[in-house]
């Protein structure tokens, strides 16, 4: 939608979409060790069911993926996966990292192999800890993340960490008076883009 | 040290002369990445297969990907740290992997644990049999496609994991293992509890029997796929129900003394003479079956008195070195541990675990399988991640 | 098969027996014909309870196996695997470190002025040893077999000739501690990253996180309210 690049969108919109966001998570779980078993109790049983808080697991890949669940240790040897499968996600995604060792290296703090902490590699939102968390731990992570996406601002989570594509939407505005409008924080990629190109008065290619 | 694809094949080839692979055309063969994140593998295990259309060639698996370094750990751990890092090895089967380490060590010395201990040992390694075995019993079913058996599994796990929750606090890695004993006894009322549980586990038993069992489906994906003679499976230290689906019958808990109280219950050892994925997840089911039966009888039987003996509270296990190895879910598991007679941990503990040389008969398995065969042989052969890469 | 309960033999009953190991009639004889058959190659070896280890000189070490396997019916792989029988002085400090000094105890060193630690099961001593676990699965014994590599280039030959399975317990090996297994055809990682460098189970090996911050790491003790002074009087 173009009025979420352009930094234009009401409260009550705002308010529908993150709703909708936050009703519609589509789960990849990487299940490492031990935690996976409760994760999967918690995604796949039917007395933890997942699915009643609008959560659905399985997706077919990681492409088609808004949030994914890490779950347990983290090898400097798996770094490397990790890090490839979490920029297959498409933005907006979201990270659980779920128990102690996903948080920080948990029992096995002192090793060779362990990376202490998947935040080392991908931004956490949520971190669970336990060892393992129940799973009923794991659905109150995800209904803290839920709160977290209800409270998010769109345009700041839409534009975030995609400046470039934010400046070629921008670029073909039809008026650059309105971008110069809404909350200044949305203003700022759309502004540098467009200055640095001098293409701010131009007339749209529409 | 890098190997060229040559070297790589010959090698290979060198150790599968028995497979047979047919090649029909000459076609570019084309390099296939299991994993190592796979709906298939139980966690991260990465297999790379070099095919021919859908005839594997070679399949050489990379694990490693759950590597902690336990044996390094637990050198720098006290004897009493130790239990809480290895019933972490085996994430399914969790008590069992704590007693051949408690058992090593009380050998090393020199103290028994009372009876009531070592029969309540028992029962709790059975159920962690139960719990590790029923999860592979849906699982199975998911690898093969039908989806259903995991969920009847994961339910009926719940009431184990319950009963093992009440005893201990926690659902699995219990860490209630203690040099001497137990660390506590039992709550009031759980044994009939656990009772009325195991005939749940039966009854789940049946359930996977007409679920899956007699199913055509699974019997085609299963009957005659992977077949490990018995020499070969001697050869490269298959156990547990791997083996014993081969037609040897051996069983730990039967042919080696053990303090444990398996003795005490009538129960037997189920073998199999085919060799092939069907022949293991049937012996496994019957293996439940057992397990709930032991259960059942060792409540009954259950002798009163004192769950830990005298124990300083400083340990100073004196120097020597002992092996224990015990029938764990998924094998045999067991535990060299060398003491240095000092005030901290083992020096050396050699922690032999059943999954890593059930995977390594894979380069020679997967040799002239096709694809989908693989992911059945994979989950037949049953492994967990930290049994293979510790 | 039915079960049939196992004999305990006196072996589990130890606490009671002060002098020596009791007697294993099995396991002699297995020793007895295992001398007869390996002669000069077996150096030493030692009955323990429930097992019997022997050490034999490296140069045999497939020689034994193969003799082990075919004659004797260990056809039963276990595993194979080595031992670093440097003292590290790491563990020690530690433990005072923490704990303080244990009074009325010995100090924790044992005397020893060796640099490995001595006293071994089946003797020997060096730094490096490979150890093998074999299993009869007919007479349902097992044995521990030992050899004391140079100490400077460890190596020893391979096995897979004689067990399939010892191919991922050697690489594994000298992962970890650097063994070198001769004729071996592809000596690769298994557990560790191909850039890994170093052999972590060398005791030498320091796991860098405990030398930064030792265990317990960092402890907060903050005083509990009201209790504040009994815990000054018990201090």
């Amino acid at each position: 939608m173009g009025l979420v690049e352009k930094g234009w969108v009401p409260k009550p919109l705002t308010k529908v979409l993150n709703t909708a966001r936050k009703y519609s998570l589509w789960v990849y779980q990487w299940g490492l060790a031990c935690c996976a078993i409760e994760m999967g109790a918690a995604f796949g049983s039917p007395r933890y069911d997942v699915m009643r808080l609008g959560v659905i697991p399985f997706p077919a890949s990681a492409r088609q993926a808004d949030l994914v669940v890490i779950s347990g240790t983290v090898t400097d040897k798996m770094a490397v996966p990790i890090r490839r499968l979490y920029e297959q996600m498409p933005e907006p995604k979201y990270v659980i990292s779920m128990g102690s060792c996903a948080n920080c290296g948990g029992p096995y703090w002192d090793s060779y192999s362990v990376t202490k902490g998947v935040d080392q590699l991908i931004p956490v939102d949520v971190y669970v800890p336990g060892c393992p968390p129940r799973p009923e731990a794991l659905l109150e992570g995800i209904v803290l993340l839920q709160k977290m996406i209800q409270g998010e601002d769109m345009v700041d989570r839409w534009t975030k960490g995609d400046e470039q594509g934010v400046a070629q939407l921008t670029a073909r505005e039809p008026n650059p008076g309105r971008a110069t409008g809404g909350s200044a924080k949305s203003n700022e990629p759309v502004v540098v883009g467009a200055a640095s190109r001098g293409e701010r008065n131009q007339s749209p290619v529409r | 040290m890098t190997l060229t694809e040559q070297q790589q094949v010959s090698y290979i080839a060198s150790q599968a002369a028995e497979a047979r692979v047919r090649f029909e055309l000459e076609t570019e063969g084309m390099t296939l990445n299991i994993g190592p994140q796979h709906p298939a593998t139980h966690g991260t295990l990465r297999i790379v297969c070099r095919l021919d259309g859908e005839q594997v060639v070679w399949a050489d698996p990379v694990c490693g990907y759950m590597h902690r370094g336990y044996e390094k750990l637990v050198e720098a751990r006290k004897y009493q740290q130790v239990t809480t890092l290895i019933n972490r090895i085996d994430w399914l089967g969790h008590f069992a992997n704590e007693v051949p380490f408690i058992l090593a060590v009380e050998r090393l010395y020199e103290v028994e644990a009372p009876e009531r201990a070592q029969w309540l040992r028992t029962i709790f390694f059975e159920m962690a049999r139960i719990a590790n075995i029923t999860l592979f019993l849906g699982d199975m079913g998911v690898q093969l496609g039908a989806i259903t058996p995991v969920f009847y599994a994961f339910r009926d796990r719940e009431h184990v994991l319950n009963l093992m929750e009440a005893v201990t606090g926690g659902r699995f890695h219990p860490n209630f293992d203690r040099v001497g004993g137990l660390k506590d006894d039992l709550p009031k009322g759980w044994g009939d509890e656990t009772k009325a549980v195991m005939r749940k586990v039966e009854e789940f038993c049946d359930q996977m029997e007409n679920l899956l069992v007699g199913n055509e489906i699974f019997e085609k994906r299963t009957r005659g796929i992977g077949v490990v003679p018995q020499k070969v499976a001697l050869e490269y230290g298959l156990s547990g129900a791997n083996l014993r689906s081969t037609g040897v019958d051996w069983d730990i808990r039967r042919d080696e003394p053990s303090p444990l109280a398996w003795k005490h219950a009538d129960w037997k050892v189920i073998t199999h003479t085919a060799g092939d994925s069907f022949a293991r997840y049937w012996v496994r089911l019957q293996e439940t079956r057992e397990a709930a039966k032991i259960v059942t009888q060792l409540i009954d039987g259950l002798p009163s008195g004192p769950i830990m003996a005298k124990m300083p509270a400083r340990l100073r296990v004196p120097k020597g070195e002992a092996w224990v190895h015990t029938e764990n879910p998924l094998g045999e598991m067991g535990y060299y541990v060398v003491s240095d007679g000092g005030p901290s941990g083992p020096f050396r503990c050699k922690i032999r675990t059943p999954s890593f040389n059930n995977i390594s008969i894979l380069p020679w398995l997967l040799r002239g399988t096709y694809v989908p065969d693989v992911v059945a042989i994979l989950a037949s052969l049953y492994f967990i991640l930290g049994d293979i890469d510790r | 098969m039915s079960d049939t309960p196992s004999d305990a033999p006196a072996e589990t009953e130890e606490a009671a027996q002060p002098a020596g190991p009791p007697p294993d009639p099995e396991r002699e004889a297995l020793l007895e014909a295992l001398r007869a058959d390996l002669g000069d190659a077996l150096l030493d070896a030692q009955i323990i309870p429930e097992d019997l280890v022997i050490r034999v000189d490296r140069t045999a070490w497939r020689r034994v196996a193969e003799t082990l396997k075919i004659r004797h019916g260990f056809e039963y792989f276990c595993f194979l695997s080595g031992i670093d029988w440097l003292k590290s002085p790491e563990l020690e400090t530690r433990y005072e470190q923490v704990y303080g000094a244990i009074e009325g105890e010995e100090a924790a060193s044992d005397g020893d002025p060796s640099p490995f630690l001595g006293d071994r099961v089946g003797g020997g001593d060096g730094r490096f040893t490979v150890f093998l676990r074999l299993q009869n699965l007919r007479t349902k014994l097992g044995i521990t077999v030992k050899a004391d590599l140079d100490d400077a280039n460890p190596a020893v030959e391979t096995l897979i000739a004689v067990f399939r399975g010892a191919d991922w317990h050697e690489r594994e090996t000298w992962e970890m501690f650097g063994f070198d297994f001769t004729g071996h055809p592809a000596l690769r990682h298994i557990y560790l990253p191909t850039e890994f460098e170093g052999f972590p189970l060398r005791k030498d090996f320091p796991l860098l996180a405990r030398a930064v911050k030792p265990w317990p790491g960092l402890v907060d003790k903050e005083p509990i309210p009201g209790e504040d002074e009994e815990e000054e009087a018990n201090a």
